[in-house]
């Protein structure tokens, strides 16, 4: 389940898409978990009918996926289908223009016109994508154009069949939720409820990213459970396809990555980083990879060379970079893998630490850094040492930390000729991000919410021809214009940010 | 300490050539007693169960005396703290290395950072052994710092994130430092004046507001009533 204000953000995207209605559906499965249509109907109170056509637009656009849960004793029937919300993918509508970005670095603008197309459509058939590209085009477009297109962005891997509309998963064996009631979503991966059903929902590796399954394929019935192959070849034709969120998300991972180490280090030890990621894309078997896949010295070394840059660094250099990202020296055969997840919660560490200087000031940031390099209880003098603060003030300035949160404190009492009191303190990681990605949500909304205010307050402007905004009005133009801007990148660069906590 | 404060409860330094009254040999064994910790005034009192003006005379009298001098609680200025005159007072009253007078010495902590900062930044890379190489041949500050000060303000300049403590690759820019060892270089900064860079949450009102926990979208605090926001826009 999300966080509090990640709720209520998802909620708020959904409504300024498609509505109310739409997101009251939504709201409820994001609170209550995966619900069956008579619940959800109980729980809106809204009309069958406008439960289940908010149930399509939801699903249309892959913020739902519905799922059977087998039941003992009988096969699962429809009447079982229940609907679980998609967070992640709701989140991601506020993207798709990072995703666009993406594609057409490295893709034509018939490509990009497909995936937006692809976004904005939320799932496509082949011939609903030639029907749209001709229409924009006002002339009839080739299905082989469409198709070309289609095949560049599945190779890619940008684009993906659509997943099985109801699978089928086994009821959890011991879910014990409560036992984990305490720790944090962000530094743990269950298997929760909702990896069971995309897992068991994802197409076989095999079609995913096809765009016509083969014939063996086809005859094959893992692929398409219980149906003979004349209603599979009809499937194939009515196959949907849609944006894959998960390789856009690698995609900005592998970017953040690579220039994070570009201002830790140097360009050398980024061109590395770069280098492995780009070759070692496809076999990662999930998106937030703990080390990178492992590669030989030799595989890097050709890799590097492939690149513009890279093309002047020597072996020796290669070799280096690797000691430079974490990886200790070996023999020339052993393959390399470098720690992803360091440098992600370096730069979450980062993002946490620009907040308690802003915040609390410089005394406070050299507190919070020891105690998050540290990792581990440190009492309140030895504290006051390694920062170079008056003993005397630094309890002052470590309650205020606990207070708000950042801390977590501790009381050690020695007894003995005298009674000694210690405080210990210590940075709770997981705990931490988990509530500092929580008021990211609440800031987005805010962000999201006031720029809703200023277009509604002096929206009348835009309607005003050009040559008539003179004098006070082309101020308050300008001042529009100018908090727009910088309302809408305030949300993109925070975007960012929240991918970090919660995506990478 | 119970029972008649006119015994004597254990041996002391003092030098037969001195002479003490019996609550001066008391106090002193009290302040003896706690060596390098020291007592405050207050405390010898509770402990001593001596009257007021007893305390104070007998003090002066063993300063006097030289056995017992008065020293600086960094923790609490204002308390008068004792200590035996052969003891050293702790950190835990001085305060440290960095303490002078009760107080920690800013000022010459912001000069030696500055110094190695400089120091960092010519020779790209350094090691605490070349810093004090370098401190000693220059004499560069009034007082000798050991290596273990060295890695204090070093640490703290981490802790700043002015410089990056890492292991030397022994390649490149690290090639005068083996391999493996301990060194430091400054911190590649974002801004064109060198500046850290500051994340995206602090850069908008919210990231710094302590009103965040009473904020709600149709609240009395909200996005749309926030004079933060109002203040942001109107630049």
């Amino acid at each position: 389940m999300a966080t509090q204000y990640g709720i209520k953000f998802a909620v708020h995207l959904i409504t300024n898409h498609f509505g109310n209605l739409v997101a009251k559906v939504c709201e409820c499965l994001l609170r209550r978990g995966p619900l069956t249509f008579e619940q959800l109907s109980r729980f809106t109170e809204l009309t069958k009918d406008q439960v289940k056509n908010s149930l399509l637009v939801l699903v249309q656009h892959n913020c739902v996926q519905a799922f059977i849960l087998e039941q003992e004793g009988r096969e699962g029937s429809k009447v079982n289908a229940q609907y679980l919300a998609l967070f992640d993918n709701i989140l991601h509508r506020l993207r798709f223009p990072k995703f666009l970005e993406i594609v057409s670095q490295d893709l034509d603008e018939e490509c990009v016109e497909l995936l937006e197309g692809l976004l904005r459509d939320g799932r496509l058939t082949l011939k609903q994508m030639v029907d749209r590209a001709s229409q924009r085009k006002e002339n009839a477009v080739a299905l082989d154009v469409v198709q070309e297109s289609l095949h560049k962005l599945l190779m890619l891997r940008y684009a993906e069949r659509c997943p099985s509309p109801e699978p089928v998963i086994s009821p959890p064996v011991d879910l014990d939720t409560k036992k984990r009631g305490a720790k944090s979503k962000i530094a743990e991966e269950p298997e929760t409820i909702e990896y069971r059903v995309l897992e068991a929902a994802m197409p076989a590796e095999g079609i995913r990213f096809y765009l016509t399954a083969s014939s063996e394929l086809i005859n094959n019935s893992d692929i398409y459970p219980g149906r003979g192959v004349g209603e599979n070849v009809a499937r194939e034709d009515s196959m949907l396809f849609r944006a894959n969120f998960e390789e856009f998300v690698r995609r900005r991972r592998h970017k953040v990555l690579v220039e994070n180490v570009r201002t830790a280090h140097d360009d050398g030890a980024a061109i590395v980083l770069g280098a492995v990621l780009d070759a070692t894309r496809n076999a990662e078997k999930k998106v937030k990879m703990e080390k990178s896949v492992p590669l030989t010295l030799d595989a890097i070394f050709t890799e590097v060379q492939k690149t513009e840059i890279g093309l002047a660094m020597t072996m020796e250099r290669v070799r280096s970079s690797l000691v430079l990202l974490g990886c200790t020296q070996r023999t020339f055969d052993a393959p390399y893998s470098i720690e992803l997840n360091k440098i992600i919660e370096s730069a979450r560490d980062e993002e946490v630490e620009s907040i308690v200087l802003k915040r609390y000031g410089t005394d406070a940031y050299r507190m919070f850094r020891l105690l998050s390099k540290t990792g581990r209880l440190l009492e309140t003098d030895k504290i006051a040492e390694s920062t170079f603060v008056e003993k005397r003030d630094t309890p002052k300035i470590l309650y205020k930390l606990w207070k708000d949160d950042y801390l977590h404190m501790e009381k050690l009492v020695l007894t003995g000729a005298r009674q000694l009191k210690f405080l210990l303190w210590k940075v709770n990681k997981p705990i931490l991000w988990e509530r500092v990605l929580d008021e990211m949500y609440h800031a987005a909304l805010n962000l999201s919410l006031r720029l809703a205010y200023e277009q509604e307050k002096d929206g009348e402007l835009l309607a005003v021809p050009k040559d008539k905004i003179v004098g006070q009005l082309q101020k308050r133009y300008k001042r529009l214009r100018n908090s727009w801007l910088l309302l809408e990148s305030s949300l993109m660069k925070l975007d960012d940010t929240l991918m970090l906590f919660h995506d990478f | 300490m119970q029972g008649s404060s006119l015994k004597r409860k254990r041996p002391d330094n003092v030098p037969s050539s001195v002479s003490l009254t019996d609550a001066e040999r008391v106090l002193y064994n009290v302040i003896q007693g706690k060596r390098d910790l020291g007592i405050w005034s207050k405390e010898m009192k509770e402990e001593t169960n001596l009257p007021d003006n007893v305390v104070r005379k007998a003090l002066a009298s063993l300063q006097v005396k030289k056995l017992i001098k008065e020293v600086v609680n960094c923790q609490n200025k204002a308390k008068k703290h004792y200590i035996a005159s052969e003891f050293k007072p702790s950190k835990e009253i001085t305060g440290g290395d960095w303490y002078s007078e009760g107080n920690l010495d800013k000022d010459f902590i912001e000069i030696v950072k500055d110094v190695f900062l400089k120091i960092i930044f010519i020779q790209k890379v350094a090691t605490v052994d070349g810093i004090l190489e370098w401190v000693k041949k220059n004499h560069a500050f009034h007082v000798e710092l050991t290596s273990h000060q060295i890695e204090e303000i070093l640490q703290a300049l981490v802790l700043d994130d002015q410089i990056i403590e890492m292991e030397s690759t022994g390649f490149g820019e690290f090639a005068s430092v083996p391999a493996g060892r301990v060194c430091y270089r400054c911190k590649n900064k974002r801004g064109p004046k060198g500046e850290p860079k500051i994340g995206a949450m602090a850069s908008i009102p919210c990231g710094v507001c302590p009103r965040i926990s009473s904020c709600t979208p149709d609240g009395i605090i909200s996005p749309r009533t926030c004079v933060y926001y109002q203040k942001w826009l109107d630049f």
